[in-house]
Parts: structure tokens; sequence; C-alpha cells
């Protein structure tokens, strides 16, 4: 059992108003400092290079997909969330999906699939938010995955700084 | 097959030698090459123009091991061109053999280019996996690679990349060797080297499809699976081919538990060795064919198809099969010997003539694998005690008896929808299919798994039996064929021949209470 025992308040401290105007003094002092909150769902959070957000496929400056549907991205994916179609195409590279879903509900966002990719060609976005109001939404499929290239410019330039270590 | 049997034969007349292979003793049989050895022994030695059914060549040189033979010291040999003698010592491991090895493998990697990600092979490439292993990482080369026509046609089934070629010129001993009919070659020299048709014809013949699995790099792949799957997400069966009364022994390749992607062959010495025709390895329609009868469907009094569950169709089967004594028992002969046995016994207990739907023999018969026989198990359903019956004359025969029971899948294919449509109303016909088709004829109808969904045996031509084996799960609502004969046979004893079965007196009448989640799929 353990006896607390109330602390004897000494005469300043029993007057009550020099505390509250100690208080109150902070209160004002930080008014017009810079705030340290953010008004999240209005101002977006801060994201750069580093940040590990949703996987999302590069189009190429030529318009065409970077991905050649490899299938190594979805061999690598521990939530299994990644299935690939492939086909044939007319271009020099001869491969490239028909069908590229992932299942956002299934990733994990761990950046298996970029680690894994040989074409550069899919990268952890800057896009964090993800909600929606059926599961079969959050199934994305390669129209909705497609972002081009410059859009992940900042995550491409980072992972190359990283891998470039090695 | 010939050649390969006459090898086989050729081995058991002459006498085995001892050698030892990384430092253990062992037997070898010297009309094979030294890597045979090597294999049986389960050491890995590493080989691209070496193939165990074709005359080796020595032309990669990556399966180089090293060799003391007498009183010479150890020296490094292709061992697929070195007989095994008496008393050889053998180190697949030494560090020579590896140090050469490594060498050989960077001039092959020179010219190949770095298409895995794009190529069918990666996965089951011979040459990637060498390269993870002792490749290096970077070439040392300056000279730009070779560029070559990347997707060159050589026929329907064949598409040849020339830049990926090895020259191992498996594909052109194929040819000469197996179907004997030379129609590839190398043509050029030096590094200018590359595999062409005779006059850039198109490749000919019912084999084309081995030279894909034979390639051991991405250079000849098949048109008809280019870049339709990864090879490791392919689930891998040991299975037999149902494309003719050969039986080869295939792998059917499964792609997410829904799609053959593939047949390739299985080496079998006494069946097929270690090819296949592409009759067979194409036969991927049957299979995947979509529209399957799930569950039963019955058609009652008012001629409407009625979907309903397997046991309440099996249970109207069995009242019409009683009231209607005389019956004809039609046999697919995709049928396997365990069901040919379970249908066997139901037909005594019913006292029904067991047949077997026998069509006839197409032209794609040739010396090598093909018997122009489309029945995979005839051999194991004759020896059962069916009667092989033709096509037309079970059409001509049905009519003379009361009711039918026809068993096993591709029946509707094989005696043809308009066929069966124009059968007598008055015979009543129970299928057990893997299809439905809307027919008027046609009383009950059962779905059946097919030939990737079943389990059991074939016997081939030779009385050779195959095992057909389970690929990917059985669509829902339908069970296995065995369980689906077994309980139609238990229904059948349970009420006896002229006994009160109940419904008996309304043959055909759909019951009141039909199951909720039969579908016609």
């Amino acid at each position: 059992m353990v006896i607390v025992k109330r602390k004897i308040l000494s005469l300043w401290e029993r007057l009550y108003l020099p505390e509250v105007l100690r208080g109150l003094s902070i209160t004002f002092r930080k008014m017009f400092e810079p705030r340290v909150t953010r008004q999240y769902p209005e101002e977006g959070l801060p994201t750069d290079g580093v940040t590990r957000g949703q996987p999302r496929l590069v189009v190429k400056d030529d318009g065409n997909i970077a991905c050649v549907s490899c299938g190594l991205c979805e061999a690598a994916c521990p939530a299994y969330a990644i299935t690939i179609d492939g086909q044939e195409t007319d271009r020099f590279i001869e491969r490239e999906p028909e069908r590229f879903d992932i299942d956002m509900l299934r990733c994990i966002l761990c950046g298996f699939c970029e680690e894994a990719c040989p074409k550069d060609a899919i990268y952890m976005s800057n896009e964090l938010e993800l909600a929606d109001y059926t599961r079969e939404a959050l199934a994305y499929d390669m129209e909705k995955l497609k972002r081009p290239a410059s859009a992940m410019r900042e995550r491409m330039d980072y992972v190359k700084k990283i891998n470039d270590r090695w | 097959m010939s050649q390969s049997e006459a090898k086989d034969s050729g081995a058991r007349d002459t006498a085995m030698v001892t050698i030892t292979i990384n430092g253990r003793e062992v037997e070898a049989d010297p009309s094979k090459p030294l890597i045979a050895a090597c294999h049986a022994e389960g050491e890995e030695v590493p080989h691209y123009c070496y193939h165990p059914g074709l005359s080796p060549v020595g032309s990669c040189r990556i399966c180089q091991v090293g060799v003391q033979q007498g009183q010479m010291p150890p020296r490094v040999m292709a061992a697929c061109r070195t007989p095994v003698a008496e008393g050889m010592v053998v180190d697949t491991e030494a560090p020579k053999a590896h140090d050469a090895r490594r060498e050989c493998l960077e001039f092959l990697l020179k010219n190949h280019p770095l298409d895995c990600p794009i190529c069918d092979k990666a996965g089951e490439c011979t040459l990637q996996d060498y390269s993870f292993d002792e490749g290096q990482g970077e070439g040392r080369s300056v000279e730009p690679r070779r560029k070559l026509d990347k997707r060159k046609s050589l026929g329907d089934v064949i598409v040849l990349d020339q830049e990926r070629c090895i020259l191992c010129s498996r594909c052109v001993r194929f040819f000469e060797e197996v179907p004997e009919t030379p129609q590839l070659c190398i043509g050029e020299r030096g590094s200018h080297s590359v595999v062409e048709t005779f006059m850039n014809r198109p490749l000919t013949g019912n084999y084309q499809g081995n030279l894909a699995d034979i390639c051991p790099v991405g250079a000849l792949t098949l048109k008809e699976f280019r870049f339709q799957a990864r090879v490791w997400n392919l689930h891998k069966v040991a299975s037999t081919c149902a494309g003719c009364s050969r039986g080869c022994a295939v792998t059917t390749e499964v792609l997410r538990k829904h799609e053959v992607k593939r047949f390739r062959p299985r080496h079998e010495p006494a069946v097929n060795g270690y090819w296949m025709c592409d009759t067979g390895r194409f036969a991927l329609e049957a299979p995947n064919r979509e529209h399957r009868l799930c569950g039963g469907i019955l058609r009652g009094g008012s001629g409407q198809a009625q979907p309903v569950d397997t046991r309440t169709a099996l249970e109207v089967a069995r009242d019409m099969l009683i009231v209607h004594g005389e019956a004809l028992i039609v046999a697919s002969p995709f049928l396997t010997v365990e069901e040919g046995r379970e249908l066997l016994a139901l037909g005594k207990t019913l006292g029904a003539r067991p047949v077997f739907l026998s069509p006839e023999p197409n032209d794609l018969t040739d010396d090598l694998l093909h018997t122009g026989d489309p029945c995979p198990n005839r051999r194991g359903l004759s020896e059962l005690g069916f009667d092989a019956l033709p096509v037309e004359e079970v059409l001509e025969t049905l009519p003379s008896y009361e009711s039918a029971l026809l068993v096993g899948e591709r029946l509707i294919d094989m005696l043809g929808a308009k066929n069966l449509a124009t059968l007598p109303t008055a015979l009543r016909v129970v299928l057990l299919e893997c299809h439905y088709v809307d027919s008027p004829s046609i009383d009950v109808a059962v779905g059946i798994p097919n030939h990737v969904e079943r389990e059991g045996t074939w016997v081939n031509v030779d009385g050779h039996a195959g095992r057909i084996a389970i690929a990917r799960p059985t669509p829902e609502g339908v069970w296995m064929a065995t369980r689906t004969i077994d309980t139609l046979h238990e229904l059948l004893t349970m009420s006896a021949p002229g006994a009160d079965a109940p419904g008996s007196a309304t043959p055909g009448a759909i019951p009141s209470t039909p199951g909720a989640e039969a579908t016609l799929g």
C-alpha cells in the first residue's frame, strides 16, 4: 500500500493568482510563436524522397509503361498483393503488362517490389492516403497505378543515390 | 524413341566399368559419356549442348571436369565427349575445372543479351542458373554485343531469338536424330553464326514444340506460350498426355490454380523418352474450356432444364435406370481404369452392356510417338471388359435400348450434339460429362471433373500404366467421377430392380426440393 503525502503548499502558492498568471503568460507567449500542429486533411503531410508511400508504376517520357511484366515484384511481394499478366508488343522491348493489379488492402508498403524491379518501373510514391467505400475499389488496376516519371522523380533519385552506395 | 531404345539395349550388353567420381568408386556404363555417369551419381555438372536424348557434340565446353587416367597427370576434359574408361578418377569440383567452366561461361555470356526480365525461359534457364552460381557480376568485354533478329518466326510453333542463342546445336541435332527430318542448321561462320532453317523455310512436322524444351536458353520459344506466364508461377504436376493412346508422360502446368498453360514431356524411357508431339502439347482447349457443368441438370415433364445438386440428380437417374430395364453403358475413352472398374460393377448390378466409345483414328499417326488413336485408355478399358464401339454404331444401337448411361468427358464432342438431339424421346439418357449441351434427349446430366482434375490410371497402347494426377481443384459442386459412379451404384443396390423404389412411378419427375447450390457454370 502506498501512502501519498499531500504536499504542503507555500504561502505564495496558496495565494493562487500568481500561478494563474504564470500559466497565462505561457499561453500568450506561445500564441505569437510559429504553430507546430497541422490541419491534416486540408494541409497535407510533407513528403520527400525518403517517403515510402503506396507503390505506383512509372510511365516513361515516351508514353509507354516502363514495366515489362517480368513478375519479380510479384515474386518478391510478401503479402501476395501483386498480380501480373504479360502480353507481346511491337516495341523493341517485346513484353508489357496486360494486367497489373495491386490489392492495396493487402499491400504492406514494404518496398520489396521497388527493390526487386530490374527495370525501374515500380516505385514507392509519395501518396499516403488510402480510403474508399468498398474493398473492390481498393484493388487497383494498371490505369489507377500509372504515374508519369516526372511525378516520381524525387523518389527515383533518392533510390538511385542509395543504390549507388553499394 | 527408337534410337534411345537402341542405345538402352546396347548399354545392357556391354560390361560395366569401375570409375571414381569425387572419391567414390562407382559402376559406370561405358556406352554413355562421362557426364551421364556424373549425373547418375548425383554430381552436378553443368551442360548446355549435351542432352541425354541426343548425341553429344561438345560444342559449349561448359561440362569440363578434372579427369585422371593411368599415369597421366589430371587434366580438364569435356565430360560429354569423354567416354568412361576403367580406373578413371574424376573430380567434378577441381579448381582447374571450375576456372575452365567460368571462362567458357564468360564467352557464352559475351553476346548473350541481358533479357532475363522479358525472357520466357527465365526461371528454368540453365545459363541463368549457372551464371548465378559462377558468373561474374559484370562483363569485361568492351565490344558491343551482336545485333541480330530478335523475333524470327520459324513456322507456326516456334519463334527464334538469334541474340539469345548460344549455338549449342541441340535443336539442329534434335531434328536430325529424333524425327529424322533435318530442318535446321547453323549458318554463317565464326561470330556471325546463327541457327536458321534451310532456305528460310518454315519448320514442319509434329515435333517442333520439343525445341522450346531442349533449348537451354530462351532462344527458341513457343508462340503459344510466349509471354503467357512466368514459369515459377506455374504449378507443375506429373501426369499423362490425353492426346492419343501412346500416353506420353507429361508435366501439367497450371497458372493460379485455374488455367492449364502448357504440357511438357517428362522423361519416361518405356513410353516417350524425352519427347512429345505438338498435338498433345497444344491440347489446351479441352481442359481449359469454360461453361463447365457443375452439379446436376434435370429435364422433367415440362422439358425445361433445371439445375439441381449432384445427389438429387443421381437419385432421379437411379429411378430412371431402374424402371427402364435394358440399358447401355457408354464410357468415354478418357475414363480411367479405376472409374471403369466402378462403372463395370454398376453395369453388373444394372444388367447393362458396357461399351466404350471408339472414335475413328486420325491421320496424325507417325513412327515416333503419335498412334493416331484418340483414345488414351483404350487398352485399359478393353482389358476391363468394355467393348469398343465406333461412334456410328453407338448411335445406331442406342435407340434399341430403353435407357443409356453415358459416362466420361468429351462424349458430347465425340457423339455430336446434333446426333444426341435426334435420339428418340423414349430413350432415357443419363449423362455424366464435364460440359452440358441443352438437348431434349438428355434427361439427367451430372458434372464430373476433366482429366486435369482427376486422378487414376490410363493404360497405353503398349500396356504401360500412366498415372493422371490432379493439377487443379475441381469446380465447385463437382464430385470426383469415382464418387459419382459409386454413389449411383449404391443408390441402385439400395433399391433392388423390380422393387417399388420411391419415385419409380414417375420416372424423370423433378423432386419438389431441388438443391439450391447447383449451377450451370
